[in-house]
């Protein structure tokens, strides 16, 4: 006998087994271990039991109530009849000499190995094959099932709603409490904790569902641990499902590329691919078609891989695209949901043959791969674009608001201001007022200065005045003496003749002159005569003429120099008078200097004032609008402080939020773990209300021993000793239950 | 030959996953109620007719969604030509109650720039003994968010037609009002007088969709 490398049975599985359950698993979930089909007859005695396993398989065909007709049997349609044909025979052969030969079959005859599966891996031989397909014979992870059976998982909850719904019309998973709802929850789980970044994906549970069906739980888990990493499913289930995405862009282009027409009808229709084809993929068509065909198509995928879905999913599109272009929307959901599911059942290899006649090229697939890529991340990108204008568009939003406010502050400050002109403009004129008033005030300084002035000046002039008063009255003293003179000598001269009678006196001195001759005459006569005596002495005669010439001569210098006293009298008058009038000039040009001269000084002490009143205000508008600018400034920071404060308690209310979310689970989780707990102390109170009921019975049964002696202890003490050993083991195995 | 109808609204069915929704709306196309069913791998797709007043009719278009969060990508393209959602949740389980707020935000966040009306359902009302959730915490709920609170189970067969009908009534009354239009590109709502007869592909002039998911 070969060994193909599993623990094989000497003999046939017992006959017993097949009958234990109506389910067409072979392989129950009691560990055994795998059976190894040895490539002799012994194997063709093994197919009549199989064939009894098909009959029964058959009877669980029931009617569909669901969308899929998912409790047909899971025989793959070539073996539909209850006689197998020669052909059939030999196909089994075959196969259970490919099952043993697989290394050389995969390495080597691969070709016809796709031919074979293909066609269809025999029913009976599918666990086995799609253990090898997916290289899950020997894995390390297989060890850890049970490990990871005894943890708990996240997931369990969401896991445990699914299960019901999944394969509902199936009789291995049918019921609450059915087998393969057990198997399936075990295998979900431990699934979820081996790989825990895909958790529990809805519609996962089909495809280990259908594991399931062929065989015992830890192979099927170590097959879909394949499946996932090895056949892209991992990145189909992912919570980002990106995976999917890129396979619909996929589909799309080669549904664009060889169906275009149906292509254009879909989207006139807005009939989008996700919607027919996600499940599709995330499926693989098991809760699209029924179970036989779906099967049929699992086989190929465990060899080629996601190809297959793409060509089954356009091999119907193209199989229904005149039936499809006829309808709308609605009717093409119709159509994909009654119509083609049932398209197949009787003819599966003709879907297969139309499949293979997709044109599928893996290196455009790859392209089109990077080109999703690129889409994606620009699409990535552009949303974190849109995020950040949309909260830039928030936070101008907010600075709008604020702008708003201050511009509404402003406003305010504008009046604030207008009122403070009209203010400044009021002062300003009281300013001018003032000045005005300080002017005149100052101008009646000025003048009361003058007064002053003139007061020292008038007294100056008072004391000149008298001054030249008391010379006047000098003068005139002098003058008064001067004519008493005058007086005199007129009155000397009244004694000589009268100046008025000037003819007179000129009379007179003709008179004299006559005289004068005369006495001239005689004397020169005398002289004559004199001389003629001798000479002698005649010169007293000349004395007296002079005598009076002389007075002559001095009336005339005496009156002379009166006129020259006059004259001078005058002249000093006059002299006088010019001296006056000329201080006088002195004076006012002095006055009128110092008046100049008080204006200019007030001119420009008024200039400096108003220099000064305008420095001043100046400085207050500096004032008044640095206030204004710190005013603005503290607004904007409070502002934003309070922007800060708004941010904080809004974190503040997610936090609380989450807090309040995470007591309440925890509450949930106490509330169930005292649920438990009361529970199991209910229980437990139950059970030792129990023992204490029994441990009374044992008391009377023994005084009842007591008093009927021997003969009631035989029928007291089997009742005793049955129940009590099964209450006990019944008490005990409820503490183990209870204390995990 | 289909009915005639005045308008075709399209609604949207979200809320978590293992609530009711594909019961629900089976209950409401189909007339049956099925113990237990697949769960939604994807979206699926019902219509039906009601006539909310006698001679008038409305086609309802129904989206039916997964509800596990993973599947939002695929589904998260539905809302934007949607004008009606259904937004469910168990009233035998807290945590669907508390995840009432985040679909709401899903939902409001990819319809931009349109908006769905939308109508709060607790479902499974039948199981009052299991109830974790009180009518006056949902009508609340409903209250602040500006939307009817109706309670319905699939199983019994409560209000479940109530429900669509209120909707399909709150939203003939706003495209009738004019704050919701048809536009064009947009298939929440179609106005239609004529049966929808499909054209053959040479006479299709829309443009080509860019790939949504």
């Amino acid at each position: 006998m070969r060994r193909c490398g599993w623990p094989c049975y000497q003999g046939f599985p017992p006959h017993g087994q097949r009958g234990v359950r109506a389910s067409p698993d072979l392989y129950l979930s009691n560990n055994n271990k795998n059976l190894c089909f040895p490539p002799n007859c012994s194997f063709l005695l093994f197919v009549p039991s199989c064939r009894l396993l098909e009959a029964d398989s058959k009877s669980m065909r029931s009617m569909s109530g669901s969308r899929r007709n998912s409790g047909s049997s899971l025989v793959s349609s070539s073996s539909a009849s209850s006689n197998l044909s020669h052909l059939e025979e030999d196909t089994w052969i075959l196969w259970g000499r490919i099952v043993n030969e697989w290394e050389e079959w995969r390495r080597k005859k691969d070709k016809l190995l796709k031919e074979l599966i293909r066609k269809g891996i025999p029913h009976h031989f599918r666990a086995i094959v799609w253990q090898l397909l997916g290289n899950a014979t020997d894995m390390p992870v297989k060890n850890q099932y049970s490990e990871l059976l005894k943890m708990s998982s996240p997931c369990e909850k969401l896991i445990r709603r699914d299960i019901a719904r999944t394969y509902p019309e199936h009789e291995f998973f049918k019921g609450q409490d059915s087998l393969g709802q057990e198997v399936l929850f075990n295998v979900m789980k431990a699934y979820s904790l081996v790989d825990r970044e895909v958790g529990y994906c809805q519609g996962s549970a089909f495809i280990v569902g259908l594991l399931l069906m062929q065989m015992p739980e830890e192979e099927a888990f170590c097959v879909f641990v394949r499946l996932m990493q090895e056949y892209r499913l991992r990145e189909l289930f992912k919570p980002s499902m990106a995976e999917l995405g890129l396979c619909i862009y996929q589909f799309e282009y080669l549904l664009q590329e060889q169906l275009p027409e149906l292509n254009v009808h879909f989207r006139s229709q807005s009939f989008h691919t996700s919607m027919y084809a996600s499940s599709w993929f995330l499926t693989l068509f098991l809760t699209f078609l029924p179970l036989p065909v779906a099967t049929r198509i699992f086989d190929i995928f465990m060899y080629e891989g996601l190809e297959i879905i793409f060509r089954v999913g356009l091999a119907i599109l193209q199989y229904n695209q005149t039936d499809l272009i006829q309808l709308d929307m609605e009717g093409m959901s119709q159509h994909f949901q009654k119509v083609i599911p049932h398209q197949f059942d009787s003819c599966t290899d003709k879907l297969i043959l139309r499949a293979y006649q997709v044109k599928y090229n893996p290196k455009r697939m790859k392209k089109l791969e990077k080109e999703y890529t690129t889409i994606k991340n620009k699409e990535m990108e552009e949303q974190i674009e849109i995020k950040r204008l949309r909260t830039e568009n928030r936070l101008l939003k907010q600075r709008i608001e604020t702008l708003e406010k201050g511009q509404v502050t402003r406003a305010q400050e504008a009046e604030e201001n207008y009122v403070i002109k009209r203010e400044l403009a009021v002062v300003r004129q009281k300013c001018n007022a003032a000045n005005e008033s300080l002017e005149k005030a100052q101008d009646n300084i000025r003048e009361l200065q003058q007064q002053k002035y003139t007061e020292q000046f008038v007294s100056n002039l008072q004391n000149q005045l008298e001054q030249s008063k008391l010379r006047e009255a000098e003068l005139q003293g002098a003058l008064k003496e001067m004519q008493d003179k005058v007086l005199d000598l007129e009155k000397r001269s009244t004694c000589l003749p009268d100046e008025n009678n000037m003819a007179a006196l000129q009379e007179e001195v003709k008179q004299m002159k006559l005289r004068e001759l005369e006495t001239l005459h005689s004397f020169k006569e005398m002289q004559d005569s004199v001389t003629d005596t001798t000479g002698g002495g005649g010169g007293h005669w000349k004395e007296s003429p002079k005598k009076n010439a002389m007075n002559e001569l001095q009336d005339k210098l005496m009156t002379v120099r009166l006129r020259e006293a006059q004259a001078q009298a005058e002249l000093r008058e006059v002299k006088l008078k010019a001296l006056q009038l000329e201080s006088q000039n002195q004076i006012h040009s002095k006055l009128i200097g110092r008046n100049d001269q008080e204006r200019s000084a007030l001119q420009d002490r008024l200039q400096m004032l108003s220099n000064q009143n305008k420095g001043l205000q100046a400085q207050l508008n500096e004032m008044k609008r640095k206030q204004s600018e710190s005013d603005c400034k503290s607004k904007e920071e409070v502002m934003a402080v309070r922007l800060r404060e708004a941010d904080s308690m809004a974190a503040m209310a997610e936090l609380r939020q989450r807090i309040a979310d995470l007591e309440i689970q925890k509450e949930e989780g106490l509330i169930q773990g005292q649920l438990n707990h009361s529970d199991s102390r209910q229980y437990i109170n139950e059970l030792r209300d129990q023992i204490a009921e029994l441990k009374n019975e044992v008391r009377r049964t023994h005084q009842a021993a007591a008093v009927h002696d021997e003969t009631a202890l035989p029928f007291t003490t089997p009742l005793f000793s049955s129940t009590l050993p099964t209450c006990l083991s019944f008490f005990f195995f409820s503490r183990q239950r209870f204390s995990k | 030959m289909e009915a005639i109808w005045l308008y075709q609204f399209r609604l949207i069915v979200i809320g978590d996953s293992t609530v009711g929704k594909s019961c629900l709306i089976r209950r409401f196309t189909e007339g049956r109620f099925a113990q237990v069913s697949d769960p939604t791998v994807g979206v699926d797709f019902f219509s039906r007719l009601v006539e909310i007043e006698p001679g008038k009719r409305v086609k309802l278009q129904i989206w039916d969604t997964a509800g596990q969060e993973r599947f939002r990508s695929i589904t998260r393209a539905y809302y934007r030509n949607s004008v009606g959602g259904l937004l469910l949740f168990d009233i035998t389980n807290r945590r669907s109650f508390q995840n009432v707020h985040d679909w709401l935000e899903e939902a409001r966040s990819h319809v931009q720039p349109h908006s769905i009306v939308f109508l709060l359902v607790g479902h499974k009302c039948d199981l009052e003994a299991q109830r974790q959730v009180t009518r006056q915490e949902a009508e609340k709920l409903a209250g602040a968010y500006g939307m009817r609170y109706v309670e319905t189970s699939a199983r019994d067969a409560i209000n479940v037609e109530h429900a669509f009908t209120e909707l399909t009534r709150d939203i003939f009354a706003l495209v009738r009002s004019g704050d919701i239009t048809i536009q064009e590109g947009w298939e929440g709502v179609k106005s239609g007088f004529v049966p929808n007869v499909v054209h053959s592909s040479e006479e299709v002039t829309k443009s080509d969709r860019r790939c949504l998911c």
